[in-house]
């Protein structure tokens, strides 16, 4: 048998089936598997430019199948909510993320849709650990993937069959903002930590 | 009297650890896919994009045989034919599997087979424009 690859595997099925094994590529991505769905919107964009596929299927059942994937993983953090709850539900800093997420929780679920996708996962079993509501869950995330597929399905309609190599531009540039997030994270409790220390400090 | 030197609390050393990791985290990632996203983009820069291009190099293995025929514009038969494939019940396989099937797994034979069928092909027959240069 041949050496199989879940990436080719899921392009061959676009190819042959059509937007349906988009959607479900995309479905289980937001699931947490390790399929690059940004590719895929990308490799959707350029088909459909080629003529092989049509525009308003792929792009609708693509979006479904992204945005029912998110909510199953809401689904996963909400059931495990009892969980994290006995765990860290006392704890203060867990109360604060807790109130952080509910005021601020909406940028984070549109943005990790499609400029800080790594993290999109994790949003979503946050949202549902935390009770985030699921209504607002599911308004910023229809906006977000909605977004995700218009930009860089775009991007793949625009580049044609040069779709490979800008797709590759764009996975390293994720991997920067990532970092930048993490760079902002570690500044922002640093900064903290130095006020905390400086409010605690008696005064001579 | 010596005052007893007092300890960080491990709470304390927990958030210096995280917020020392958090920093070190982010900019071993800022650099690395920074210099790859610099990398690519030259690379970008450098082969200039056309949507149209139909380089036989693009060619990979997950690609089906009707998608290139539809792609690169010719005919699925004829490359069915120069392939030595037969079409029936191979027009879902992808090159990869036709590959497996056809070509023993030698590696990329059938990647060799097609790309020299289409280059065959647009010489058998140019462009409209071209022929008029002619």
């Amino acid at each position: 048998m041949t050496d199989f690859d879940l990436t080719e595997f899921f392009l061959t099925g676009m190819l042959t089936y059509g937007p349906p094994a988009l959607g479900l590529a995309l479905l289980i991505g937001a699931l947490g598997l390790p399929v690059p769905g940004t590719l895929f919107v990308l490799a959707a964009g350029a088909f459909v430019r080629q003529g092989v596929i049509d525009l308003a299927s792929t792009a609708g059942l693509g979006w479904l199948g992204a945005v029912l994937g998110d909510s199953a993983s809401y689904a996963i953090g909400y059931f495990a909510k009892g969980w994290v709850q006995r765990r860290f539900g006392q704890s203060a800093a867990w109360q604060k993320a807790q109130d952080t997420f509910e005021r601020r929780g909406g940028i984070a679920i549109y943005l990790t849709r499609f400029l800080i996708t790594p993290l999109a996962v994790p949003t979503n079993l946050i949202a549902g650990g935390s009770g985030y509501s699921f209504w607002k869950f599911l308004i910023y995330d229809l906006a977000g993937e909605f977004t995700w597929i218009l930009l860089y399905g775009g991007l793949g309609y625009a580049f044609g069959s040069q779709w490979e190599a800008i797709n590759q531009f764009i996975s390293d540039f994720s991997g920067v903002l990532v970092g930048i997030v993490a760079l902002g994270a570690g500044i922002y409790f640093l900064v903290r930590r130095r006020r905390q220390n400086q409010l605690e400090e008696p005064t001579m | 009297m010596s005052q007893p030197t007092k300890s960080a609390p491990p709470r304390s050393r927990r958030e210096k650890m995280l917020t020392t990791g958090l920093i070190v985290v982010g900019i071993v990632l800022i650099l690395f896919f920074g210099f790859r996203a610099v990398r690519s983009f030259l690379r970008i820069q450098f082969t200039g994009l056309e949507p149209g291009a139909t380089d036989v190099e693009l060619i990979r293995g997950w690609m089906t045989v009707p998608y290139i025929a539809t792609a690169y514009g010719v005919p699925e038969e004829y490359i069915f034919e120069q392939i030595g494939v037969p079409q029936e019940g191979n027009q879902e396989k992808a090159l990869r599997r036709l590959n497996f099937d056809y070509f023993e797994g030698e590696p990329e034979a059938i990647l060799k087979a097609v790309q020299g069928a289409i280059t065959r092909y647009k010489a058998e027959h140019p462009p409209p424009s071209e022929v008029e240069n002619d």
